[in-house]
């Protein structure tokens, strides 16, 4: 028998992703260009990860009086800055999270934005599973901070083509479902903050998207670069808020990204 | 110059820099033969071998997407070489290389060579090849090939000037070697251990093909309907010591893919073919010659070429056909904020290492029942020798997109979605897919489409139901060969007709029997025909018409359309009653061909380490259960072929010897047991792993001959 490697994998992920709309929970936060560069990374022992990671919001465009952003008007920086970790376990196709998202908001909520009034934690648990053509993910969110209240999400993704030759490419569509089953107004509370405006379906999001392994990190890792659409139908009040005296039950906006990914199963991806 | 225009000329050479490289490749004819007066009858041969085993990180061409990249070598890759003269100065020179598709551009190059050296030309040259699905790619003539014949693309000439100079050196050695001869031909039939793989599709041909009548009863139908011949030359040659002939080696042809290995393999290796190859070359060498010294490489030469082996794979078991890869996201850190990757990914290791062990027992046991029946055709020949074998050769270059209408075969070629998809040998990891799951885009085999018009009819193309012939048009035909180089050779009592494709069975039978009437009514003495694939260019399969129609993996690879087996029945006839020996053809048979080759990248390694260390053996262990020994070692430099010229050395790279007073070797480094694996590339270096799978409870030493050796290591068995 061969040396063995070592059991345990360290792995790392930066991306760096530019939206025409920033979307949390089905929610538009912000309707312009948004910048997201984020980090993660992780510790592999046998079935169990342990990861952790940071992700900022950075608005490109400068939101005027009346337009949906998170710093408010005039500004054009950071909005939103999160820290999340979490715990996986990988037994066969499924795999099971469970973890802790902190929200800290920068915007001016004079000028229209979110500021630290909003700043809120939540738990989150998930499940998801994959098969050759159907890999669905159920997520249950709890917000323990300002809202309190449980979120739900079921997503799809469905792999459409995928290129057999390097560079690979892959197109993919996925659908998701947003729940709301206690982050609405709680009489009870009043000054308590809410996601959303009503209990039941929150919003129904479609989107389709293409990525290309650009290329192969010495061996540790791969570069990939992804481009796609989404849109969403809008059922909450919440959801279809697009500013100050603006609704839009459906909207759709562009995204692009390229992701770097060091270590663990990156190291021989295809 | 406008800023308008400077960006419309970077464009411009950006798109031309990422562009196909564009190759024109001249046709060497051979020179007029000198013929030697008083030696008119005198047949002589010669053989010769060279190493062609490139360096690990070249693609293994023949499966498409799932072509792994060769990670280092098992049996070594040889290209076999036999030359036949008469008298009359004419010379024809067979080669036979462990790769997997011939190529035009490899054939011409080498042609430029031995026309020069040897007064062999193209039309006296026929380069076949095992087509072993385990060989390297990078040197074909089309950009299909090189761009997509493995996971790893690209043309690379260093490929194509390292195989160049090494068969064309080859060839001038076994000229060189040229000496008296005595030959036999013969043939026996060898049932079992070969099946159609396409049953539906020889289904169909009219009138409906049957086993003859010396098939084994019960043997089922996809194994009756192959045909089972194993053709052989026998050559004897005048030993110059004692003057006596001596058995020296033989060409045979033999219809079965080189597809022994599971698709995942990812070693560099000869496959059933290399085992074959070897088993007669020991007989000779230990049986009929007594040679006593057990050289590491045989001085008997067996050519094993591949037959009308299109629709034929080995007897492989299902077991031995590993899972490919299935396209799933990739659970690379993402996070509540970053969406999942996809990725294709890999069946475990556990079950790759099963169904490969699985394949190299299958390889073994077909190895061994054709080698022992060629052992026995070879002994039997024995009785038949005689020193006549009268050569001749005609040879044409056939324009396929130029001259279509007159060759009938359609003007533009095209690949069927079939082809995609792989052959039962190696399907890919695309078979079978359906839209979001659902909808079925005929992605598998034997999914005609009736809705397609014109020449093409029936061959189900890319996204042809919403583009038509369109994706075609622009993205794939222009990657395919548009000539095709035929052969027909006479050698003795037998035609050949050398052809650059993959024959169906049932194609080869029809064009075996238009070769040998047109040859008898020519007048040539001729008792039989043969068709030798996979010769001087690839243009990828060759159905009937009939068998095209059911559009599995063969009819969908037919490229320019159901009249291809027809138009080579032809050419071979027309060559056939054109066959000569002591002239020189026309130019029009070899014009100048202008090749797209693809994407040129540096695949071959080029960097090394400027100085080379002694080989040092790092470490040698035996596995828990003491049947497999391990080392790792430092052995020559990164970019080095195991042979660094190709000349055939006199020794072992690496051998494992028992540790006792003798050392006697009981394997080396072109062995089915011992594996070859290239661990790194530190400092221009090469770190390689040997694992020998040949243990059995002795105490072993590995040696680097001339260089290192190993302290003992036990391999107790549990």
């Amino acid at each position: 028998m061969a040396p063995s490697s070592t059991a345990a994998q360290l792995s790392a992920r930066t991306d760096g992703s530019v939206e025409g709309r920033y979307v949390w929970h089905g929610i538009s936060r912000a309707a312009g260009l948004v910048a997201q560069p984020s980090l993660a990374l992780g510790l592999r022992v046998h079935r169990v990860s342990l990861e952790g990671g940071a992700v900022l919001h950075y608005e490109l465009d400068g939101a005027t009086a009346g337009e949906l952003s998170e710093t408010g008007a005039g500004g054009r920086h950071l909005g939103e800055a999160d820290l999340w970790g979490r715990a996986m376990f990988v037994l066969g196709p499924t795999r099971l999270h469970a973890g802790i998202v902190r929200y800290v908001f920068r915007g001016d909520s004079t000028q229209g934005g979110l500021g630290p009034a909003r700043n809120t934690t939540e738990v989150f648990a998930s499940l998801s599973t994959t098969s050759r053509y159907l890999n669905p993910t159920l997520e249950a969110w709890w917000d323990v901070g300002r809202v309190r209240g449980a979120y739900l999400q079921a997503s799809l993704d469905l792999p459409v083509l995928g290129w057999p030759f390097p560079p690979y490419a892959f197109v993919f569509v996925q659908g998701e479902m947003g729940l709301n089953v206690g982050q609405g107004p709680n009489p009870a509370q009043p000054g308590e903050l809410a996601n959303f405006a009503t209990r039941g379906i929150t919003h129904v999001g479609l989107g389709l998207g293409t990525e290309v392994r650009a290329g192969r990190l010495f061996g540790i890792g791969s570069t990939t670069l992804a481009f796609g659409a989404r849109s969403q139908l809008n059922t909450d009040d919440a959801t279809k808020f697009d500013g100050p005296g603006r609704s839009r039950d459906f909207v759709v906006w562009l995204w692009t990204g390229v992701t770097i990914v060091l270590g663990g199963d990156a190291r021989s991806v295809q | 110059m406008s800023r308008r225009a400077v960006l419309f000329w970077a464009t411009a050479l950006l798109l031309m820099g990422c562009g196909p490289t564009r190759l024109h490749v001249p046709g060497t004819l051979s020179p007029p033969p000198a013929p030697q007066p008083g030696r008119e009858t005198l047949l002589r041969a010669g053989f010769a071998r060279v190493d062609i085993t490139p360096p690990p990180g070249v693609g293994l061409a023949g499966n498409g997407p799932e072509g792994a990249e060769a990670r280092g070598y098992r049996l070594r890759l040889y290209a076999r070489v036999l030359v036949l003269a008469d008298g009359g100065g004419n010379r024809v020179a067979l080669v036979v290389a462990d790769l997997g598709l011939s190529s035009t551009l490899l054939h011409r190059r080498v042609a430029a060579l031995t026309a020069r050296t040897d007064g062999i030309g193209v039309d006296r040259l026929v380069i076949a090849v095992t087509h072993t699905h385990a060989g390297p790619g990078h040197y074909f003539e089309a950009a299909g090939y090189n761009d997509a014949g493995s996971s790893v693309l690209g043309y690379d000439p260093v490929m194509v000037d390292s195989l160049t100079a090494r068969i064309a050196r080859a060839v001038h050695a076994a000229v060189a070697d040229l000496r008296p001869a005595r030959v036999a031909w013969g043939s026996r039939a060898v049932w079992g251990e070969t099946r159609i793989r396409s049953l539906p599709a020889i289904l169909r041909n009219i009138p409906l093909p049957t086993a003859p009548a010396d098939a084994p009863a019960g043997l089922p139908q996809e194994y009756g309907l192959v045909d089972p011949e194993l053709a052989m030359l026998r050559v004897d040659l005048r030993d110059p010591a004692s003057g006596a002939f001596r058995p020296a080696g033989a060409f045979s042809i033999f219809a079965m893919h080189g597809t022994g290995n599971a698709p995942s393999n990812d070693l560099l290796d000869p496959d059933i073919q290399g085992l074959v190859e070897r088993r007669l070359e020991r007989h000779i060498d230990g049986d009929l010659n007594r040679v006593t010294d057990g050289g590491f490489v045989p001085r008997a030469v067996y050519l094993f070429a591949n037959g009308a082996e299109g629709d034929v794979s080995p007897a492989w078991p299902p077991q031995s056909r590993c899972d490919v890869p299935t396209l799933v996201p990739l659970p690379a850190l993402a996070g509540p904020f970053t969406r999942s990757l996809w990725e294709w990914r890999s069946p475990t290791a556990t079950h790759l290492a099963s169904c490969r062990h699985a394949a190299r027992e299958a390889i073994t046991a077909i190895g061994k029942s054709l080698g022992d029946g060629a052992v026995a055709l070879f002994d039997a020949l024995g009785v038949a020798l005689t020193d006549r074998l009268e050569l001749g050769r005609a040879f044409a270059t056939l324009a396929l997109r130029d001259s279509a209408r007159a060759l009938g075969i359609c003007s533009e070629p095209a690949l069927g979605l079939s082809t995609l998809v792989g052959a039962d040998d190696a399907h890919t990891r695309i078979q079978g897919w359906l839209l979001f799951g659902l909808f079925d885009v005929g992605l598998k085999q034997g999914s005609p489409n009736p809705d397609v018009p014109g020449c093409q009819a029936q061959k189900r193309q890319l996204f042809d139901a919403a583009f038509g012939g369109l994706p075609n048009h622009l993205f794939i035909s222009g990657s395919l060969p548009s000539s095709a180089q035929v052969t027909v050779l006479r050698l003795g009592s037998r035609v050949i007709g050398a052809v650059p494709a993959e024959v169906t069975t049932t194609a080869g039978r029809r064009m075996r029997e238009q070769m040998l009437a047109s040859a008898r009514e020519a007048g040539l003495p001729v008792s039989a025909a043969l068709i030798l694939g996979h010769a001087n260019g690839y243009m990828e399969y060759v159905t009937t018409a009939e068998e095209y129609s059911a559009q599995y993996y063969e009819g969908g690879s037919t490229i320019y359309g159901p009249g291809e087996a027809a138009m080579f029945g032809r050419t071979l006839a027309r060559l056939a009653a054109s066959v000569s020996a002591g002239d020189s053809l026309p130019a029009t048979a070899a014009p100048p061909l202008d090749l797209v080759v693809g994407h040129q990248r540096h695949v071959v390694p080029r960097r090394s380490a400027s100085r080379v260390p002694p080989p040092r053996i790092e470490r040698v262990w035996c596995s828990g259960g003491g049947d497999t020994l391990y080392a790792w070692l430092q052995l020559g430099v990164a970019a080095e072929w195991p042979v660094a010229t190709g000349d055939v050395a006199a020794h072992a790279r690496v051998e494992i010897v028992v540790d006792d007073a003798t050392r006697t070797v009981v394997s080396w480094d072109d062995d089915p047991a011992l594996e070859m694996r290239l661990r790194s590339r530190r400092g221009g270096l090469a770190w390689w792993e040997v694992r020998w799978s040949g243990a059995s409870g002795g105490t072993y030493r590995v040696r680097i001959p001339g260089g290192a050796e190993s302290e003992p290591v036990g391999c107790p068995m549990q």
